[in-house]
């Protein structure tokens, strides 16, 4: 019944675009938003209202959809990073600082590690310069390492602040308001480019693609984390079965929201395949394309570098 | 969706490290080009040439191959070659890696290119060792051709070039165990074997046919074995310069060489005991038919 209602709406969109365009109506070259055609326009602007409806239960709605396994998604996404102390950041639709949060735990306790090594190497200092190696890395718990978090949507960053002040992150921290087509930095600026489970809303993924490497140093990674296709047969029906039945009732029952959460199950089936978007990231000039499936491709984990 | 960007707007993005080879990913030699390196040799880009430089990579299609392109393993190698300047201090792993990449103006996060147990820079050290030793033993052999050196008896030329090649572990000393280690993972066993029996081939091969009676494969064995005690006693000696480690490998050596006479000795003793019993044997029998005759 579902399925029918889905392609219904597809019908209708269709002849609705084409009516528009019959009418002379400003039409903008067209996009899909979920299953449905629109203007990019319209795109940009359906997107900012759904996450601005979601954007204080964004956390709960993960958690619940995924079971919390996307907490694990971000851990590997993390560890896969690897960030050395001194590393600066940018997280891309970071809105509610999942990502920045993780990156200030991780580098935090690598930056123990090696301050710990630090001392059992020098067995013979005075006490003056025990005492000064102190100090200095007292202030210095994040070596120097920085994350921004850029997103297009007042109302995440919000929900991120307040989520920042909660736990207690202060340092190394900057909230950036800023669309990713179109990046308010400077070019060569940052070690680290990653977008997690946001490069689906954006309207132009090539603009996106061009401004990370904008951005990033030579030497710089790019790191995608996104929903992706599943090639089991059995498995994508059981996903399918899933998303359509189970997301959306969700949505309504604990967001009070079932269009935004239609709109994202639709969105996660118009986004590009893995091999897809790898070759997209190659266009904008990464080496080194590669990408990970995470359950059979549920979620994958791509990752370029600018050389 | 896959969207053809301009290639103008990438040509203003110069690429401070790669000086890219065209490769298959890139369909139009435009867009490549216009991603090159402007500070390599006036020598350029030259889209429709053939000529294979001495650092071109690899032919792309349609021989769109520049000369002075290098490939993302060559970058790698250049990584890895200045990340070893920084394993004294961090030790084989992933933040050796990063500070090599920035001595190279890359990021730190280029370091995410490798494997976080440091496995590919400790592969890439055993190698350029390898290298090192063969030109070494090759240079040698050169002055021995010409006449200006003698040509080293077996044993001393076998120690000679272990004792060069570990050599060649002593800045980096204190870490090795832990790359010994690594070298073992199930993962690394395959080329660090590899490795491994390529460096001993290589002495075998500058050592000459200087015969010592053993075949091919136990002389393998048997200077592997040489070498990989010598490197383990080394790991453990504190004596100046390493003294009681070279003493230990001229020990071995002289064993081995002893065990090859001791085996040649054997085999024709063997032989002179065979012949005496079939002697025995002609003998015995003659006299069973001479008797049987009478």
């Amino acid at each position: 019944v579902w399925v029918c209602r889905c392609h219904c709406r597809v019908l209708l969109s269709r002849t609705a675009g084409r009516l528009r365009a019959r009418r002379g109506l400003a039409t903008g070259p067209e996009t899909h938003f979920g299953f449905q055609t629109v203007t990019e326009e319209e795109r940009r602007e359906k997107i900012y209202r759904v996450f601005e409806s979601v954007a204080k239960k964004y956390d709960v709605m993960n958690d619940s959809m995924t079971l919390g396994i996307h907490r694990v998604w971000k851990d590997i996404l993390m560890h896969k990073m690897n960030p050395s102390p001194g590393t600066l950041l940018l997280d891309v639709a970071g809105g509610t600082g999942d990502i920045a949060f993780r990156f200030i735990n991780y580098v935090c306790s690598v930056r123990e590690r090696q301050l710990q090594r630090k001392l059992k190497h020098h067995q013979n200092l005075s006490w003056q310069e025990i005492f000064e190696s102190y100090q200095k890395d007292k202030f210095n718990s994040l070596g120097d390492s920085q994350v921004v978090v850029c997103d297009i949507n007042r109302e995440m960053l919000k929900v991120g602040k307040q989520k920042a002040q909660h736990l207690g992150y202060c340092e190394g921290l900057s909230w950036v308001l800023g669309n990713a087509e179109e990046l308010p930095f400077d070019n060569d600026k940052f070690d680290v480019y990653t977008i997690a489970f946001g490069i689906r809303n954006v309207t132009r993924i090539d603009l996106a693609l061009q401004e990370a490497y904008r951005v990033l140093k030579p030497g710089g990674r790019f790191l995608c984390l996104e929903f992706s296709h599943v090639s089991n047969p059995l498995l994508s029906r059981l996903y399918d079965l899933y998303s359509f039945q189970v997301i959306p009732v969700l949505g309504e029952v604990i967001a009070g929201d079932w269009k935004s959460y239609q709109y994202l199950v639709e969105s996660i089936r118009r986004f590009p395949p893995q091999e897809e978007l790898k070759a997209m990231i190659e266009d904008a000039g990464f080496f080194k394309v590669d990408y990970e499936n995470l359950n059979f491709g549920v979620v994958a984990i791509h990752s370029g570098f600018k050389l | 969706v896959r969207c053809q960007h301009s290639p103008p707007l990438r040509a203003l993005q110069a690429s401070a490290v790669l000086r890219r080879a065209s490769d298959e990913h890139k369909k139009e030699p435009l867009t490549s080009s216009s991603q090159q390196h402007f500070d390599s040799p006036p020598a350029g880009h030259q889209p429709e040439e053939e000529p294979q430089g001495p650092h071109s990579s690899y032919t792309g299609q349609g021989g769109q191959e520049s000369e002075d392109y290098e490939s993302e393993e060559q970058l790698q190698h250049r990584i890895l070659t200045a990340a070893l300047e920084f394993v004294p201090e961090h030790g084989w792993t992933a933040e050796a890696i990063a500070e090599g990449a920035k001595t190279l103006g890359l990021s730190v996060a280029a370091a995410g290119m490798f494997h976080s147990d440091g496995s590919e820079l400790i592969l890439h050290f055993v190698s350029e060792c390898n290298t090192k030793l063969s030109k070494l033993l090759e240079k040698e052999q050169k002055l021995v051709q010409l006449g200006e050196a003698e040509k080293k008896p077996i044993d001393e030329f076998l120690r000679h070039a272990v004792e060069a090649r570990l050599r060649m572990l002593i800045p980096y000393i204190e870490k090795w165990p832990q790359a010994l280690s690594v070298l073992l993972l199930p993962r690394n066993i395959p080329s660090s074997l590899n490795l491994l029996t390529s460096m001993i081939d290589d002495i075998w091969h500058y050592a000459g046919d200087q015969s010592t009676d053993f075949n091919w494969y136990t002389r393998r064995a048997v200077l592997t074995g040489i070498y990989n005690t010598t490197e383990l006693v080394m790991m453990q000696d504190s004596s100046p310069d390493f003294e009681d480690t070279w003493r230990f490998l001229e020990n071995r050596v002289a064993d081995a060489m002893t065990m090859s006479n001791t085996a040649s000795q054997v085999q024709s003793t063997g032989e002179a005991v065979v012949q005496g019993l079939m002697g025995a044997a002609v003998t015995v029998s003659n006299a069973e038919t001479s008797r049987a005759v009478r």
